[in-house]
C-alpha cells in the first residue's frame, strides 16, 4: 500500500521538494545578505552596547530590507497551494477517474487505504514545513531586533503555526475531495474553508488568546516600558474624561500637539498590546486552533470515505 | 453446495429511488452467471454491493457466506473485481499495475499475470493511458484473474469493446474458467455475446430481480404459444404469462410453463434466449417504466422519401 501511495505521488514529492529546495536557496542567500546588512550598518554592535540610541541605524536597516521584509508575505501561499494541489485531488481525483474501484476493491480495507495515504502525505506536510518553519527562524533572526516577532506576518512564520496552517489546508482539501468529488470543485472549496478560518482567527481571535494588557497615563505623565520592536502593539491612542478611545486626531501640524489634544477633549493615552513573552502561548494556542480544524476534516473525510463513497 | 452468493431481501436506496428492491438470490459456486437488464436496471448497484463497495438499505447479501461490506479483509481476497469501463491508473505502466497487484493482494499470482500479458501481447513499459480500450479491458481482467479470486464480478465487461476484442476478452475469461473453476457474474445490457459462454442467467429489471436460473432450465420452462384469439386466464392459472400480444384473430403468448401444456387449441414453440430475456425486459416497460423523452424510437424504420 505504501508502494500505491508513493508511486501514485512520486511526480508531485519530487515537485515539491524541488520548490522547498529552491525556497531554501531563496531564503539562506537572503538571510545571510540580511545579516551581513545587520552587521555592516554597525546595528549589532549599537544593540549589543544597550545604552546608546540606535533608532537611526533601524531606520536605515528597515529600509534597506523592506521590499524583502514584506515580499515574505507571499510565503503565506505554501500551506495553501499545498491544500489546493495536493489535498483536494487526493480523493477528489481518483472518485472522478473511477480508480477509487480498482483500488478499494484488492486486498486491502479501504480504511487502511486511507490511513496510509493520510499518513504519507500529511507526514510530508509536516516534514516540509517545518523545515520551512526552522528556516524561517533563522532568516527573522537580525529583522525581530528592530520589529516585533509577534506582529502579524512575523508571527505566521516563526512557530508551529507554520506546521499547523500546513496540516489544516491539507486535512480541509483530503475533506473537501471527499465531499465533493471533483477536483476543480474541492479545489475551490479547500480556497474557501481555509480562508474562511485562517482570515477570522488571524484578525478576530488571535489579539485575544489571552485578555490584552491596556495601559492609560496622563498627557504629561510618561508611558509604560513598552517596546514596539518586541511587544505586539494593537491599538493606541488617546482617551477623553468618559474613556471614549480615539486612534485618529485632526491635528494641523501647525498647531501645538498637546493644546489639540486637549482641545479636543482627550485627557489620556492609551495602549492596548500583548507583552512580547507570550509569543510561544499565543503560536501553541493558534497551532491548536488550526489542529483541531484539522482533526474534525479529517474525521469528515475518513467518515466520508468509509461509509458515502462508492 | 453452498451458493457463492446469496441475498436476502435485498434492497439499496439513493435518495428517494430504490435501485434494487427485495432481491432474493442464490447463485451457486462455480457458475458463469450473466446478469442481464437494461440501464439502469441496477446491476451495477449489485455488483458494487457483492464487493462491499456499498452497504445494502435494507436485507443481505453474502459472498461465501461472509458480508463484504462489514468483513472486508476476510472477503476482498476472494473476490476479483472489474468495474465498469474497467478503471486503471493512467499514468502507470503495466510492469506498474503488476506491482500494484501483488503489493495489495496477498495471493496474488505474478507468474500467471506476466504469462498472460505478454500472451495478449501488451507492452509492459507502456502506460495505461496510451493503451487501447481493448488492451485496458483486458489488463484490468488479467489483473483480476491474477488475484486468483473464487468469485469474479465484471461490470459490462464487454460494452466499450470492438467485436474482435469482445472475443479475445471472452476467451481469457473462459480459460480462467476452465483452469479455475471460479465463479463468474458479469453483467451486460445485451445477452448476444454471453449465450456463448454463460450457463446461468439473473434478469434484473426495474430494480427488481425477474428471473434468476439455469440456463438450460430457463429455455425448457419457456414457451412460445399460438393459437386463436382468446383470453389467456385459464393458463395463466397454471402457468406464468410473461408476454400476449394479440393481432385480429390470433394470441401469442411467451410462457414460463409450470409443467405440459394439455391445452390442445394452443401450438408450442421453442423460444430463444434473446426473446425471452427481450420478453421479461419487455414486461417491465409496460409495467410504467419510461423511456426517456427524445430518444428515438427503436422501431429502426426510417422514411423513405
Amino acid at each position: 500500500m505504501i508502494w500505491l501511495a508513493w508511486r501514485q505521488h512520486r511526480a508531485e514529492s519530487f515537485i515539491m521538494l524541488g520548490v522547498l529546495v529552491l525556497l531554501a536557496v531563496f531564503l539562506t542567500m537572503t538571510g545571510l545578505n540580511m545579516a551581513h546588512t545587520f552587521q555592516q550598518l554597525g546595528l549589532s554592535a549599537c544593540l549589543a552596547n544597550g545604552h546608546r540610541d540606535c533608532s537611526e541605524l533601524e531606520d536605515a536597516f528597515q529600509n534597506q530590507v523592506r521590499a524583502l521584509s514584506s515580499a515574505i508575505i507571499w510565503l503565506n501561499l505554501c500551506p495553501v497551494l499545498l491544500g489546493l494541489l495536493v489535498g483536494a485531488p487526493l480523493i477528489a481525483r481518483e472518485v472522478e477517474q473511477g480508480t477509487h474501484r480498482l483500488a478499494w476493491t484488492q486486498s486491502v480495507t479501504r480504511l487502511r487505504w486511507l490511513v496510509v495515504k493520510l499518513s504519507l502525505v500529511l507526514l510530508t506536510g509536516f516534514l516540509a514545513s517545518g523545515v520551512l518553519m526552522a528556516l524561517l527562524i533563522w532568516w527573522y533572526g537580525p529583522l525581530n531586533q528592530v520589529q516585533a516577532r509577534f506582529a502579524p506576518i512575523a508571527f505566521d512564520f516563526q512557530g508551529p503555526v507554520l506546521i499547523g496552517t500546513t496540516l489544516l489546508a491539507l486535512t480541509l482539501g483530503i475533506a473537501a475531495g471527499a465531499l465533493v468529488r471533483r477536483t476543480v470543485l474541492a479545489m475551490a472549496l479547500t480556497l474557501v474553508l481555509f480562508l474562511a478560518i485562517r482570515v477570522p482567527v488571524e484578525l478576530w481571535l488571535r489579539p485575544h488568546y489571552q485578555p490584552p494588557i491596556v495601559a492609560t497615563w496622563a498627557l504629561s505623565a510618561s508611558g509604560p516600558q513598552v517596546d514596539s520592536a518586541d511587544d505586539w502593539i494593537i491599538s493606541n491612542g488617546w482617551m477623553d474624561a468618559q474613556g471614549n478611545q480615539t486612534t485618529n486626531l485632526s491635528c494641523s501640524s501647525t498647531q501645538n500637539l498637546q493644546q489639540c489634544i486637549q482641545g479636543l477633549g482627550y485627557r489620556a493615552n492609551f495602549l492596548i498590546y500583548q507583552p512580547a513573552d507570550r509569543f510561544w502561548t499565543f503560536q501553541w494556542i493558534e497551532t491548536g486552533i488550526y489542529l483541531a480544524f484539522s482533526a474534525l476534516a479529517l474525521i469528515l473525510a475518513v467518515w466520508l470515505v468509509r461509509r458515502r463513497l462508492t | 453446495m453452498s451458493p457463492a452468493l446469496e441475498t436476502t431481501h435485498l434492497s439499496k436506496r439513493y435518495g428517494r429511488t430504490w435501485a434494487l428492491q427485495e432481491c432474493e438470490l442464490s447463485l451457486p459456486a462455480g457458475r458463469v452467471a450473466a446478469l442481464v437488464g437494461p440501464n439502469g436496471a441496477g446491476k451495477t448497484t449489485f455488483l458494487h454491493l457483492a464487493v462491499g463497495l456499498l452497504q445494502p438499505t435494507t436485507g443481505t447479501i453474502q459472498v461465501f457466506g461472509q458480508h463484504p461490506s462489514t468483513q472486508p479483509q476476510e472477503i476482498l481476497p476472494r473476490i476479483g473485481f472489474v468495474a465498469q469501463d474497467h478503471p486503471l491508473y493512467r499514468g502507470f505502466t503495466g510492469e506498474d499495475m503488476l506491482t500494484l497487484g501483488q503489493k495489495l493482494n496477498p495471493r496474488f499470482d505474478d507468474r500467471l499475470a506476466r504469462a498472460r500479458m505478454q500472451k495478449l501481447g501488451i507492452p509492459l513499459q507502456r502506460r495505461c493511458g496510451k493503451l487501447s480500450g481493448g488492451q485496458q479491458a483486458q489488463v484490468a481482467l488479467v489483473l483480476a484473474l491474477a488475484k486468483r479470486p473464487d468469485l469474479l464480478l465484471l461490470d459490462e465487461p464487454l460494452a466499450s469493446l470492438d467485436p474482435l476484442a469482445r472475443r479475445e476478452f471472452l476467451r481469457t475469461l473462459m480459460a480462467a474458467v476452465v483452469e479455475t473453476g471460479l465463479t463468474v457474474l458479469l453483467s451486460s445490457h445485451i445477452i448476444g455475446d454471453l449465450e456463448r459462454v454463460c450457463d446461468y442467467l439473473i434478469i434484473l429489471s426495474a430494480s427488481h430481480v425477474q428471473l434468476a436460473g439455469d440456463i438450460q432450465d430457463v429455455l425448457r420452462a419457456h414457451k412460445r404459444l399460438i393459437g386463436p384469439r382468446q383470453d389467456a386466464a385459464a393458463l395463466a392459472s397454471v402457468h406464468t404469462v410473461v408476454e400476449t400480444s394479440h393481432t385480429q384473430r390470433q394470441t401469442t403468448l411467451l410462457v414460463c410453463t409450470n409443467g405440459p401444456i394439455f391445452d390442445t387449441s394452443w401450438e408450442v414453440q421453442e423460444v430463444s434466449l434473446e426473446d425471452i430475456v427481450l420478453a421479461y425486459l419487455g414486461k417491465q416497460v409496460t409495467g410504467g417504466l419510461q423511456t426517456s423523452p427524445g430518444a428515438p424510437e427503436p422501431n429502426g424504420m426510417e422514411v423513405v422519401q
